[in-house]
């Protein structure tokens, strides 16, 4: 009853404290004060790229172009296109009228470096069946002041192979704003990701290493995922590390504010989340700085959570083998956790620690049946070694029993006992 | 042309300066097929051609589209809707040389054309009369593979230039119900045309599929199943015969059934992206007519990179509730970045949403 009751208690007042949410239009380039190029040199942006061919590098001068037609580089070797600084070369994508993405790229050894990208309706730039994709300072973002307006992924590659994505900026993305699908063998590193629903995402790919970058003042900072039913069915082997994950409390906008999610699993993120793994395999998560996320710094869930389907060919809704440790936690003292999502009230309402406690790391505590019938045995081989951990909120949920039965226990001694070996071997795409 | 004078008529200096602007911008896509004086050009084999006129396709006024001895009309059970814009299509074998059927494939021997017009009648109501011919697309069979060239008309209806940036174009017409209508046409760039021409990265037509010509066409003097005709006058060999190979139907023919008829708009409009080697195999939605398992059609299946694409729906197909499917929510916009196909169309096709809408319908 006395639950029910702070329940409610933090309920009605987080709705009226706190329904207002976060919301950025921080922007890094100031991209008004470029010269704006005519049509004419707009258009020879556009046939460079047509006309490319390969070993070759497209040169885009200084300046703001404003671009009618999508920018396309189809299946061309070892081209390296280059603006003159992301503060200097912008491709404005505002007045696409048909298309997904602003740039797309196929090919081989493909690189593109130094320049901004603006306010493309659908995906800021994609890369698709590429062996060999670099970006490198380049920043995507959208300069809407009404974020609904915004596009989906801001750098995208997707059914790629060593993927290397460097100081790279990427903000305001209605979906993530540095995207990795369906991929192998990835480094994202010492970029920035910003003012996105999530900022940096991991999904159905294998072999990535994520370190050295600042995901803050998103909704999620980074999130590994496998989606069922995708070509590329399920991915495992991820490291993150060495990353300020940091303030990721921005409202989720991937729904009209105000709407619930729909059936992009991003919608579902609820602000405050620091690292969200959903269905992950093999994850390495080590000496981050986690910092002031409200609803938790870590999360670690199976797919049931999200409550649709899970039947799908070659593809495991579990999240198993994950090893959290040597990791910077701090909660701000008058955080409180998200409201305006199922799991952010979950965390809310029934975490271990008291009613409206900001957590550290939780676990859904879903595991599969046919390997035990408990989970005392830790069977997802979920090992978490943080120092000082008594000191650390964390919660594992109870959930196999659906939303009469929901428990939490503060018992991290039972996955304290482990550690997971994740490999992964970057050496060929580190170098590039 | 009446229009345009009222606008400069009615306006002051100031509005005419700013209309002079913007019609400017429109000079410059009209200045490449008009002002600037072209070169006479040779047909020296060397493709592509800057001048369509240079191909020799077409007799007589190249407008009346009047093919020569060397094309050969054609039509694909069910057509891609492009605005309401109406198609005429040729295909050109080299003299001597044949295409050849496989089970599934048609492979065209080096220098077979595909020409695809597109154009729009000023009034729907008598589609025979005058008409605008906006672009013609060209795809060419070269040594290292299918070559896309797009080519656009000039106003005057005279000739039509390889144009590989592609153009936004307005074009008025009085539809059916005698309507005036205007569309912001939109002409692919030359790279947009393999965004769904595109087989795992190969460049490939998509209409000139044995489903799509395995089926009977009124040539004028007579009506033949398609691939026979081809192989009657020499330039296919391999076919067995109609019962031996897929066939799709015409989604405009009501007499059909709904689910073919489905399978079959959802197949030309969709399936050269939604399948196992199209751009949109990412998405794990297959729409390819002879697509059986359900999960892959989108029946109960969440979106994975349809952003606000997804509206506030959650499954690609609801059974039995058209207006909760992401399907018809993207078919029914016109929203860049919501609408789908992503390319090809500025307006909503009512009719093809209405099909798809019936036939989510009828599903359980």
């Amino acid at each position: 009853m006395r639950r029910l009751f702070l329940g409610l208690l933090i309920f009605v007042s987080g709705i009226t404290f706190f329904s207002c949410g976060n919301s950025s239009t921080e922007q890094t380039v100031d991209s008004s004060q470029l010269t704006r190029k005519g049509q004419d040199e707009v258009e020879q942006v556009v046939e460079a790229f047509i006309l490319a061919e390969d070993s070759s590098t497209i040169e885009i001068p200084e300046g703001f172009f404003e671009l009618n037609t999508q920018l396309i580089l189809d299946n061309k070797k070892s081209v390296r296109i280059k603006g003159a600084g992301m503060d200097k070369t912008v491709l404005s994508f505002r007045n696409l009228k048909s298309g997904g993405e602003g740039v797309k790229l196929v090919g081989n050894n493909i690189t593109v470096e130094d320049l901004t990208i603006e306010d493309a309706p659908g995906d800021g730039i994609k890369a698709q069946h590429t062996d060999g994709i670099t970006f490198r300072r380049i920043n995507v973002t959208w300069t809407h002041g009404d974020k609904s307006k915004n596009g989906t992924y801001a750098i995208y590659p997707v059914q790629c192979k060593n993927v290397l994505i460097d100081e790279c900026i990427a903000s305001h993305s209605k979906d993530a704003g540095i995207y990795v699908g369906q991929s192998e063998n990835i480094v994202v590193k010492n970029s920035l990701a910003f003012g996105n629903v999530a900022g940096i995402e991991i999904e159905n790919s294998d072999n990535a290493e994520v370190f050295g970058n600042t995901a803050r003042d998103n909704s999620g900072g980074i999130l590994v995922f496998n989606l069922p039913g995708l070509p590329k069915s399920d991915g495992k082997g991820t490291k993150i590390y060495d990353n300020d994950i940091i303030n990721n409390n921005h409202e989720n906008f991937a729904t009209p504010v105000g709407e619930g999610p729909n059936g992009n699993t991003v919608t579902m993120i609820p602000p405050g989340s620091g690292v969200v793994l959903l269905a992950a395999k093999e994850v390495e998560i080590f000496n981050n700085r986690i910092h002031n996320n409200k609803t938790t710094g870590v999360a670690i869930a199976s797919y049931q959570i999200t409550g649709f389907p899970t039947d799908a060919p070659n593809w495991s809704p579990y999240t198993t083998k994950v090893f959290v440790h040597g990791n910077s936690y701090q909660r701000k003292s008058l955080s409180m956790p998200d409201l305006t999502r199922e799991l952010g009230q979950l965390v809310s309402i029934h975490n271990a620690h008291g009613p409206g406690k900001t957590q550290d790391i939780i676990y859904d505590g879903i595991w599969d049946k046919a390997l035990s019938e408990t989970i005392d045995s830790n069977p997802m081989q979920i090992c978490i070694q943080e120092k000082g951990i008594e000191e650390l909120h964390f919660t594992r949920f109870y959930l196999m029993e659906g939303a009469d039965h929901i428990d939490s226990f503060k018992d991290y001694e039972l996955f304290q006992n482990c550690t997971v070996d994740v490999r992964t071997d970057i050496s060929g795409i580190a170098s590039r | 042309m009446g229009k345009m004078n009222w606008k400069v008529g009615a306006s002051s200096a100031l509005l005419a300066g700013v209309l002079l602007l913007v019609a400017c911008q429109k000079e410059g896509v009209k200045s490449v097929a008009g002002s600037t004086p072209l070169a006479e050009e040779n047909a020296n084999g060397i493709f592509p051609y800057r001048r369509l006129s240079t191909y020799g396709f077409f007799q007589g006024e190249l407008r009346l589209l009047n093919p020569s001895d060397r094309i050969l009309p054609y039509e694909p059970a069910s057509s891609l809707f492009t605005d309401y814009a109406l198609k005429s299509r040729f295909v050109l074998i080299p003299e001597g040389q044949k295409a050849q059927i496989s089970a599934s494939n048609m492979e065209f021997p080096v220098g077979s054309m595909l020409i695809k017009n597109f154009y729009y009648p000023v009034d729907f109501r008598q589609p025979e009369g005058n008409r605008r011919i906006i672009e013609t697309r060209l795809l060419i069979r070269e040594q290292s593979g299918w070559q896309a060239y797009p080519y656009l008309w000039n106003e005057a209806q005279t000739e039509a230039v390889l144009k590989v940036v592609g153009a936004d174009i307005e074009v008025n017409f009085i539809n059916d119900s005698g309507t005036d209508q205007v569309i912001n046409y939109i002409v692919p760039n030359k790279n947009q045309c393999k965004s769904c021409h595109n087989q795992s990265e190969v460049l490939m037509p998509i209409g000139v599929k044995i489903q799509h010509l395995n089926n009977e066409l009124d040539y004028g003097d007579t009506k033949e199943n398609q691939l026979t005709h081809w192989t009657s006058l020499g330039f296919l060999e391999g076919f067995k015969g109609a019962e031996f190979y897929p066939s799709v139907v015409n989604y405009e023919d009501e007499t059909q059934a709904l689910r073919d008829r489905a399978m079959a708009y959802l197949d030309v409009n969709c399936a050269h992206c939604h399948s196992a080697d199209g751009p949109a195999s990412t998405s794990g939605l297959f729409l390819n007519f002879d697509e059986s398992d359900p999960l892959k059609i989108g029946i109960n299946k969440t979106p994975v990179a349809a952003g606000k694409g997804a509206g506030s729906f959650i499954f690609d197909i609801v059974p039995g509730k058209p207006d909760e499917s992401i399907l018809t929510h993207r078919m029914k916009s016109t929203e860049v970045g919501v609408a789908m196909p992503e390319l090809g169309r500025t307006t909503v096709h009512e009719e093809g949403v209405e099909l798809i809408r019936k036939w989510i319908l009828s599903l359980k």
